[in-house]
């Protein structure tokens, strides 16, 4: 990913930060951590409570492989290491939500193979894959979960939109729940498609 | 230019809104009116018949229930009530006031609003939560905590209203509930979802943390099956509870370091479900919160050694105990709406000004059973205070206790409910029984009642009258008849020693 597309997630992402920090409930409770993967995968933002994070501007190479199967490794290592457990006598952590975008397909595939079970193992509360742009494969997400979403365009209004989303999907742990307890997330927008 | 679009309510009011969403909630999309006086939620999915039905029943039937009967115009401030239900190309909306200007922020967070919540609703969970306050919120929009006081009062006055007529809210949370430390100002909005047993159905659960046990234990069963719990009454007092625990004492009563199940979200529901235990509970301690796990931004209000709820005082006490002890299990226990009125009025008679002027809550319930302090920031009361115990006559001559006193402070009022027990503040006052009666002042030393419009004040051991404009010192033991109507009042007068 790189030109209009890096810089549109890279605003999203911004604007879900400020978003989420003017949500009481996400503040107290919010922490975000940032995983890259290009030609290898990056801990740009180590797992830091909400009103700390300062993110880093995002920047990939202008071509190269998409090490997904090493960010999963590098995701997996950092949940296992960060992500407080309840013990019997002490509270741990929610479950974590995780959110992948990518807008290619993994070339590490016997890796990307080995992390997906130990993934699904890590106990998330929700995975949700984003497929974003025409050269995105959604069937390496769906390997990860049956939540996967396709962004047609990579335009600045789409990720805006997406990012949206996931804000209302992380911070819906304090809204009104149904009566049917089927939905667990937000209905996406127009611009965000649902792959059933 | 957005378009403007006319519209008619189903009952045939013009309505108007501008072609723009100005929020979005769980349900609904929101345009302002062109002069923003209401707005108007069009629900995105298509509605059931009963929500279509139920709407129109709580703008038209249930708020004229409400509001056209004497007092009515008091509840406009106390709730968002929907006036009207609109059909607009085939989407379903509800027309509400827009929320008065005292719910948005006018300064918001600290560091020249760093978070940028400044014109933002004030949304209850801003003030429910210790780290939110003692991080974030700009000093001048925490209030004292004399304002919560009254917040709770207003809260549990527009719930006791809803269920007198029968309608439970169904999702009372510090999300549904807008309000104004600073001026002490509290308003229920998303009204659109009233509960009628056996007429209108619930739509949701409820909010996380509200939830009352019996709904969470059961929330696995099927909408109809005979054994799950919906919202109901019964649940809406559990959800007040809990409001007016977290806005006294910015913690939540359920959330202590128990560990019931590895897995979060089965603890979660075990927790908040049918093994929910108060952290405060007087035998069972295995759900305290733990000090030692504290961070530093949620002290002192989750240390329950330092800030127990029992110094909410004599008359709020007893409620949590009901609500959090035997309530849980037992929904029938649970302190109905109007006892928590009833409390809460009461001790707003107990207050007293912190004499730390630093003291951030600035007001505490005043407990002179042992060496009075303020319990928030630790400072001691120096001095006497007099204390008027209250007692009021069901037969002539004879009077017996109300278990109703009143703290005396420089200035503090006297008013009608003090001085004759079938007078009760709330929204039934005429405005003649709103101007105080009298005041009391310290002066050289002493403490005086200034009688301003107490025809009948009387001190009893001399029967000496003081009419209105004169004055009577409160000595130990002094008994002042207030007023010889029926349901008058006799005040005693002790004096409490300070440090």
């Amino acid at each position: 990913m790189r030109g209009e597309p890096i810089q549109a997630v890279n605003v999203g992402l911004q604007t879900m930060v400020s978003g989420l920090r003017q949500d009481p409930y996400a503040l107290e409770s919010v922490h975000l951590c940032v995983i890259t993967f290009d030609i290898e995968a990056r801990e740009v933002l180590p797992l830091t409570p909400l009103e700390s994070v300062q993110l880093p501007e995002i920047v990939v190479p202008q071509s190269g492989a998409t090490m997904l199967g090493a960010g999963l490794e590098l995701l997996i290592e950092r949940v296992d290491r960060d992500v407080i457990r309840n013990t019997s006598d002490r509270k741990g952590d929610w479950r974590p939500l995780l959110f992948i975008m990518t807008d290619g397909s993994p070339s590490d595939l016997a890796a990307f193979a080995a992390a997906v079970p130990e993934v699904l193992r890590r106990g998330f509360g929700n995975i949700i894959g984003c497929a974003a742009g025409p050269k995105a494969k959604m069937e390496y997400l769906q390997q990860l979960t049956s939540n996967v979403v396709s962004l047609d365009t990579t335009d600045s209004n789409t990720f805006s939109s997406f990012f949206r989303w996931v804000s209302a999907s992380v911070a819906s742990g304090s809204s009104s729940a149904g009566v049917s307890q089927s939905v667990s997330l937000p209905p996406p927008p127009p611009e965000v498609q649902v792959v059933v | 230019m957005s378009r403007i679009i006319k519209a008619k309510t189903l009952d045939g009011q013009p309505v108007e809104f501008v072609d723009e969403i100005i929020g979005q909630g769980g349900m609904k999309d929101v345009y302002f009116s062109p002069d923003r006086s209401y707005v108007v939620g069009f629900f995105r999915d298509k509605q059931p018949a009963h929500n279509r039905d139920r709407l129109i029943t709580i703008a038209g039937t249930f708020r004229e229930r409400i509001y056209n009967q004497t007092g009515g115009d008091y509840w406009k401030n106390v709730y968002c009530w929907p006036t009207g239900v609109v059909e607009h190309e085939g989407r379903l909306g509800v027309v509400t006031p827009t929320y008065l200007k005292h719910f948005f922020f006018e300064h918001g967070s600290v560091r020249n609003d760093f978070l940028g919540i400044k014109g933002k609703e004030k949304e209850g969970k801003w003030f429910a939560s210790a780290s939110n306050q003692n991080r974030f919120l700009d000093p001048r929009e925490r209030g004292d905590w004399r304002n919560y006081l009254r917040i709770c009062i207003l809260i549990a006055r527009a719930i006791r209203r809803m269920h007198a007529a029968g309608l439970a809210h169904s999702d009372l949370s510090y999300k549904n509930v807008l309000v104004d430390p600073v001026g002490g100002n509290a308003s229920v909005i998303d009204i659109d979802g009233l509960v009628v047993p056996g007429k209108f159905p619930p739509d949701v659960v409820g909010t996380p943390d509200f939830i009352a046990p019996e709904v969470v234990s059961t929330s696995h069963l099927a909408k109809d099956d005979a054994g799950r719990k919906l919202p109901s009454i019964q649940t809406d007092r559990h959800a007040l509870s809990v409001l007016i625990y977290m806005y006294l004492l910015y913690r939540h009563p359920l959330r202590g370091d128990k560990v019931h199940d590895p897995d979060p979200q089965r603890d979660e529901l075990l927790g908040m479900g049918e093994r929910a235990l108060f952290v405060e509970h007087p035998t069972d301690a295995s759900n305290r919160i733990r000090p030692e796990n504290l961070r530093p931004q949620d002290l002192p209000w989750k240390d329950t050694a330092k800030i127990p709820y029992t110094c909410t005082g004599p008359y709020l006490s007893p409620l949590f105990q009901r609500a959090f002890i035997t309530g849980l299990a037992a929904p029938m226990d649970r302190p109905t709406a109007d006892d928590w009125e009833a409390a809460l009025v009461r001790t707003v008679d107990l207050l007293q000004p912190c004499q730390n002027p630093s003291c951030v809550q600035k007001w505490y319930v005043f407990d002179n059973s042992h060496r009075p302090s303020c319990p928030f920031c630790g400072r001691p009361y120096h001095g006497r205070l007099p204390v008027l115990n209250l007692y009021s006559s069901r037969k002539e001559g004879q009077f017996r206790p109300d278990n109703h006193r009143l703290m005396v402070y420089s200035n503090q009022s006297l008013f009608a409910w003090h001085v004759n027990r079938n007078v009760f503040p709330n929204e039934r006052l005429t405005d003649d029984q709103k101007r105080r009666v009298g005041y009391f002042v310290q002066h050289q030393g002493a403490w005086y009642l200034v009688n301003e419009r107490l025809p009948d004040l009387t001190d009893v051991g001399t029967k000496t009258p003081i009419p209105p404009g004169g004055k009577v010192e409160l000595t130990d033991g002094r008994q002042l008849l207030f007023s010889r109507e029926d349901g008058g009042r006799l005040a005693v007068v002790q004096i409490a020693e300070g440090h």
